[in-house]
């Protein structure tokens, strides 16, 4: 991939981020609203249910009445895993979305089973194997490193984000999520803007290089999700990073 | 009018028994502390805590109060029955005692008295009628006005707070009383809860919830638990800020270009963009009065407070002290700014008197985060980190009287009740 004769063009174009001011799409449509379906039937089940006792809830409660559309077809009862507890009556005990709905990522955190086609193996023609969940491709690897109250990204991911890129160009159902992360120092929601501002620099250098909008979304964890748990500059510099997460895990 | 009572040299110094489950650090204290005896109640035909064990609670914990040994005296059931002068030769400078009684329909009524010891005359005679439950909330509207009637402004002991509780790997959104009693867990997650906020009328929390992957903010109906996601755009909805009406938040959004703050009318859900530019712009928070919107931006370099007016969108700078100044939080008078201040690598809670700029830094503990009002503006709730783990403390606005407020697990963002 380092031999890659689009390097060149790619290489001035990330150099072009580093101060990075480009557009990012205004869709309205998050690529993950449709991530958690029910697949289990119990699973479903709870979940309908639930869904019932907010719905009737909501009826009781006049007040949180109409739904503020957002995100088409989104509803509350969707994402599992949220239990909200009444307050003022807690033997009523109103469950307001599915509390054990399937979870979208494995259980590991890195879901890798070779079985789940994602769309991607399809287009594996000569050079690096693109395929996300194969282990020998490049693709496999996630991860992308800050320095410390910065976005830029670093020369050494070059080769990585090209092909990230000419997977989704060349599988067009393909869909990734850019996760931008900071580390713990400071104000929380501070620190969400600027592990946004670190998925998007991801997300202008896959754009620069061919990537549709449609295909990518650019958000953050902000301090809440670090990879290194220690509260000192080593964890921290592991905890300044990007993930891409492809649709599904 | 209420006059600060004479102090007068004491002998006694108070050894009051620990009260409660949780623990209390009085870290610091007011100059002079008023001595005060607070008498068990009586308590006949009903199951309820004892109104005297929460009220010496929250002042003993105030830092303004010393309490007087009460040595196993109880409260006489009338006033007559007392003897001020004892108490007076005891070191106190006032007294409270009271009764809990049965009253018809199942409910109690709880009657107290307040008497200057000193001037050997009456302050404070109420009964309140509530629930067995509601004895606990009674106890501490007892302490708001023991506290108002001595020191000559309200105390900050019944307003209820919201915090993010991270145990066993979840993360719950809970509600409780200001002294972190009566925690009801009323959302949980398997993924981060952030950045609670209370609607003006106490009765919905704003939150951000990350269960989809991404932050999605989300309004909750306390009295029934319902909620909704009233901002979940494309890239990351966050931070939000109730306006003084309740009819809008203003957030911050990813969709159209880097952080950047929107008013969203909850009624209709449309985003209006607010601030514009590329910089980063977040932690949103209206004035009482509506007309400006303060918020954490880094357009000059470092993240430093600015405000913007409503609705036109003039924006000025406010901090300008050190290199990194964020979260703000306004009095509910608007006439004071809190925030989180960078200083040698330390995060403090400070404070900033509008009027002429002057900030204090009021905390000295390190990594401080989310400072928040009390209702009568007088104290600062905020978390810190202590050996690690997350703690709720509170400071008086004037840096004086500080506390730790302790609970098993790992507690971060706390919100005061408006």
């Amino acid at each position: 991939m380092k031999s890659t004769p689009i390097a060149p063009l790619t290489a001035l174009l990330l150099a072009l981020l580093v101060t990075g001011c480009a557009q990012t799409p205004s869709q309205e449509a998050s690529i993950e609203d449709r991530a958690a379906k029910a697949t289990d039937p119990v699973a479903a089940e709870k979940a309908a249910a639930e869904k019932a006792a907010a719905e009737a809830a909501a009826q009781a409660a006049k007040s949180a009445s109409a739904e503020v559309g957002n995100t088409a077809g989104a509803t509350p009862a969707d994402p599992g895993k949220v239990t909200t507890q009444a307050l003022a009556a807690p033997e009523a005990e109103v469950k307001t979305l599915g509390g054990s709905g399937p979870v979208v990522l494995g259980p590991d955190g890195k879901p890798l089973p070779s079985g789940a086609a994602a769309g991607g193996a399809g287009a594996a023609a000569a050079g690096p194997i693109l395929d996300p969940k194969n282990p020998a491709s490049p693709l496999i690897q996630r991860r992308i490193l800050f320095d410390y109250d910065s976005a830029a990204i670093r020369d050494e991911y070059r080769s990585l984000l090209e092909a990230h890129a000419q997977y989704l160009k060349q599988t067009k159902d393909a869909k990734a999520i850019l996760q931008g992360h900071a580390d713990e120092r400071g104000s929380r929601e501070y620190n969400l803007a600027l592990g946004q501002r670190r998925s998007e620099s991801v997300y202008k250098a896959l754009n620069l290089l061919g990537v549709p909008d449609a295909q990518i979304e650019a958000v953050s964890l902000g301090e809440e999700k670090p990879v290194a748990e220690g509260h000192d500059e080593d964890a921290w510099k592991q905890n300044r990073r990007a993930e891409i997460l492809y649709q599904g895990e | 009018m209420i006059r600060r009572l004479i102090l007068i040299p004491f002998l006694f110094l108070a050894a009051f028994p620990a009260l409660a489950a949780m623990t209390i650090e009085i870290v610091g204290g007011a100059a002079n502390r008023i001595p005060v005896a607070i008498l068990p109640f009586g308590v006949s035909g009903v199951e309820a805590v004892n109104p005297a064990l929460v009220v010496a609670s929250d002042l003993g914990r105030s830092g303004y109060f010393k309490l007087v040994e009460e040595g196993g005296a109880v409260s006489p059931a009338e006033p007559a029955g007392l003897v001020l002068a004892t108490w007076k030769g005891k070191g106190a400078d006032a007294v409270v005692m009271g009764q809990v009684l049965p009253a018809a329909g199942g409910k109690v009524e709880v009657r107290f008295w307040l008497f200057d010891a000193v001037r050997q005359t009456q302050l404070a005679a109420l009964a309140y009628t509530t629930t067995p439950g509601g004895v606990r909330a009674v106890a501490h509207k007892i302490a708001d006005l023991v506290h108002e009637k001595l020191l000559g402004e309200p105390g900050s002991y019944s307003g209820r707070i919201a915090y993010i509780l991270k145990r066993n790997g979840r993360y719950e959104l809970q509600v409780a009383d200001a002294d972190t009693q009566n925690a009801i867990t009323v959302a949980a997650s398997a993924e981060p809860l952030i950045s609670p906020a209370w609607s003006p009328d106490g009765q919905r929390l704003a939150y951000v919830s990350f269960e989809d992957k991404k932050p999605v903010v989300y309004v909750q109906n306390l009295a029934d638990g319902s909620r909704r996601a009233v901002a979940r755009f494309r890239g990351s909805n966050s931070a939000p800020a109730w306006s003084p009406d309740g009819k809008r938040l203003a957030v911050t959004l990813s969709k159209d270009e880097t952080s950047q703050i929107y008013l969203l009318n909850l009624d209709t859900g449309e985003a209006t963009r607010f601030t514009r530019g590329g910089a980063l712009d977040t932690e949103p928070v209206f004035s009482p009065d509506g007309r400006w919107l303060y918020f954490t931006s880094d357009r000059g370099g470092t993240p430093q407070i600015y405000k913007a007016s409503l609705p036109e969108g003039q924006v000025s700078r406010v901090t300008f002290e050190g290199s990194y100044n964020v979260s703000p939080a306004l009095s509910p008078d608007g006439k004071t700014l809190a925030f989180v201040h960078r200083r040698d690598g330390r995060f403090h809670v400070a404070a900033m008197d509008l009027a002429n700029g002057q900030m204090q830094v009021l905390t000295d503990t390190t990594f401080d985060e989310s400072p928040s009002f009390a209702a009568n503006g007088r104290m600062l709730l905020y978390a810190t980190l202590v050996n690690g783990r997350g703690v709720l403390a509170t400071v008086s606005v004037d840096g004086r009287v500080r506390q730790r407020l302790s609970q098993s697990g790992d507690l971060r963002e706390p919100a005061w009740e408006p």
